[in-house]
């Protein structure tokens, strides 16, 4: 069974077409990749299917056998699909492990009423919620932070107490939307590790949307590429790069496949103006 | 000592302060006008609690509390001074038990309800837009009431017998008659402080600050923002509405309740409570509470003295009572220069750095 179904799926700003009847199969269990120019709608394909925007008439995303159209975020959070987000987006004030309580709050067993008073339950959840989280945190190696402040702690730290927050959900989908935003060579290669790693210990699916072609070539067992809103090429990394159209894409409307080797692709893309982000 | 029984004993603690200062707050403080302002004092304190609750907890600006505190003070004073005309009888302690519990929960749950209609449209808005719907609610609940003219029929001449802009006296003019003596006032403020605290650190508590931190980022974790703020919208006003309450029944105070009491004035300094203190810190909100009545209270002292009296004569022009926004102006600069998140921060008395568990 596939874990996301997207079909037939656009999303208009106003005059602007930021998403163009966009559609996708994401196996189960698979590590899929979204990539395409900056301003190709690779973002909101992702607001799109956690519900932040509505899609527009016609569409349909679905998560396993359950549609998503209509739900709210927070109904889709719980649902089973979680994400991160371009800018890392912590809760500031909050602690390392308050951050990843919060994403538990749904599977709380007792209400703000035994919180009130402060019922044998309240602190029977409390406890267990607790202990979950801070499993979590060591499985991240985010332990020993438990209680400093989330923004305190360094760039690459942030990212995983993202990623850990997103997995205190349960999902069954992970969205990380440009986890390799800001890394160098070898950390890039560690992410590759760590995305696979996710796949294994938490037995989900992964959808990520990537500019760093070395992650998403290494990791991506199926890639989709968006430009200008429209789908250009769907298939398998090698598939993909020897796409003539992802080519003309990424470098230009004179790239060919006599011209250009499949590794030029991994330079920087080329930045289109216009369209959503 | 176990969870339970430093419980009680903290109960049983603050119920013998209630209880004490019901019993000799007249004898220990025979001036009624400073017994007046420490009743004051508690109401402004849980008007500082529950506004913190909006405010600071779940960062959404309400700037018209008062509209909240009006609708507790002016429902509970009906409720009260009907239930004291059909069941007459000494204002006794005893009695108390029969008149308060139902006056204080009419006020509660009336505020609550409005409380519902202004959170429920105001989701879709934020910080200015916000404040100005909740501004507007408070400005039109106190001029529908002084404007109310008794010869109107339907609901204007309904609220025409809420006594206009010359206030609210009762079913036959006689008064609310104030039943809440200190052990109700006193007694609610630590329910509502424990409750609070409660609040806070509890999932739901983090829940919210998560929510004022990052919207987008909490829903996407499963935290619902409409069914949270409009909760914390509820609980906020019905904090407001017990406030009331007691500030319209309280003893050594105003038999008659007023619009004018719950003005943009009074929201004003419900705000000035909160951002003093820490938003979000009730330790805050509490000291905030007391730094305001207690400022107005030196103001009018200072106001009365013969020196200032004296010198108010030979200069016309000067308006004393404006000489309380210069102090408040004054004292907000300053926090704001020195401490821009409040006296307490978003912490508590006594709760360590970087804990806020």
């Amino acid at each position: 069974m596939s874990a996301l179904v997207i079909s037939h799926v656009s999303k208009t700003f106003g005059g602007l077409r930021a998403v163009s009847d966009v559609s996708f199969t994401v196996p189960d269990k698979s590590i899929y990749g979204v990539i395409g120019p900056n301003g190709a709608g690779k973002t909101t394909v992702f607001n799109l299917v956690t519900g932040v925007y509505p899609i527009d008439k016609g569409g349909s995303i679905r998560l396993y056998d359950m549609d998503l159209v209509g739900k709210k975020p927070a109904q889709i959070a719980v649902s089973g699909i979680a994400r991160t987000f371009q800018n890392i987006r912590l809760f500031a004030k909050l602690s390392v492990l308050e951050n990843v309580l919060v994403a538990c709050e749904t599977t709380r067993k007792t209400g703000l009423g035994s919180a009130l008073l402060r019922t044998a339950g309240f602190f029977d959840d409390e406890a267990a919620l607790t202990k979950r989280a801070l499993d979590l945190l060591a499985v991240f190696e985010l332990d020993k932070a438990a209680d400093e402040d989330a923004t305190s702690l360094s760039y690459g730290n942030q990212r995983r107490l993202e990623i850990a927050r997103a997995m205190m959900l349960n999902p069954k989908l992970l969205l990380l939307d440009e986890p390799a935003a800001g890394m160098n060579y070898g950390e890039a290669e560690g992410l590759k590790e760590q995305i696979r790693w996710l796949r294994e210990q938490f037995d989900i699916t992964v959808v990520l949307v990537e500019h760093n072609m070395q992650v998403v070539m290494g990791v991506c067992e199926r890639i989709h590429v968006l430009d200008h809103g429209e789908t250009i090429a769907e298939g398998t990394p090698d598939e993909i790069k020897k796409d003539p159209k992802v080519l003309a894409a990424y470098l230009g409307e004179e790239a060919s496949e006599e011209t250009r080797t499949p590794e030029d692709i991994s330079a920087p893309p080329g930045t289109h103006e216009g369209g959503a982000a | 000592m176990p969870r339970a029984g430093k419980n009680a004993a903290i109960a049983a603690a603050l119920l013998g302060i209630a209880i004490g200062a019901e019993l000799f707050l007249a004898r220990a403080v025979p001036d009624s006008s400073i017994r007046q302002l420490l009743m004051l004092a508690a109401v402004n304190i849980l008007i500082a609690l529950s506004l913190n609750v909006i405010n600071g907890m779940a960062g959404q600006f309400s700037i018209g509390h008062a509209g909240f505190v009006g609708v507790g003070a002016y429902a509970s004073a009906v409720v009260m001074s009907n239930l004291h005309h059909r069941l007459p009888g000494d204002i006794t302690f005893a009695r108390s038990f029969l008149m308060v519990p139902p006056s204080m929960i009419a006020g509660g749950v009336l505020a609550a309800g409005f409380g519902l209609l202004v959170g429920l449209p105001s989701l879709r808005l934020r910080g200015d837009y916000l404040a100005i719907v909740t501004l507007g609610f408070a400005e039109i609940f106190r001029l529908l009431i002084a404007t109310a003219a008794a010869q109107e029929t339907g609901l204007a001449g309904l609220l025409a017998k809420l006594g206009g802009q010359n206030g609210y006296a009762g079913p036959n003019d006689l008064g609310v008659p104030q039943y809440a003596g200190p052990f109700w006032v006193l007694g609610t403020v630590f329910l509502v402080t424990i409750l609070c605290f409660r609040l806070k650190f509890s999932g739901w508590g983090r829940a919210l600050r998560a929510l004022r931190e990052d919207e987008i980022a909490a829903a996407a974790v499963g935290v619902d923002p409409t069914r949270y703020k409009v909760t914390s919208f509820v609980l906020a006003a019905f904090g407001a509405g017990i406030a009331g309450s007691l500030l319209s029944t309280m003893r050594d105070g105003s038999p008659i309740t007023q619009p004018d009491s719950f003005n943009f004035q009074a929201s004003f300094d419900a705000i000035t409570m909160v951002i003093l203190g820490g938003s979000g810190s009730i330790s805050g909100a509490i000291l905030g509470g007391l730094f305001v009545t207690f400022t107005i209270k030196l103001i009018e002292l200072l106001q009365a003295m013969e020196s200032v009296q004296a010198f108010k004569a030979s200069h016309e022009w000067l308006d004393l009572n404006a000489l309380r926004m210069v102090i408040y102006a004054g004292v907000l600069i300053a926090v704001m220069i020195l401490r821009p998140e409040g006296v307490f921060g978003e912490r508590e008395l006594g709760q360590r750095r970087g804990k806020v568990r």
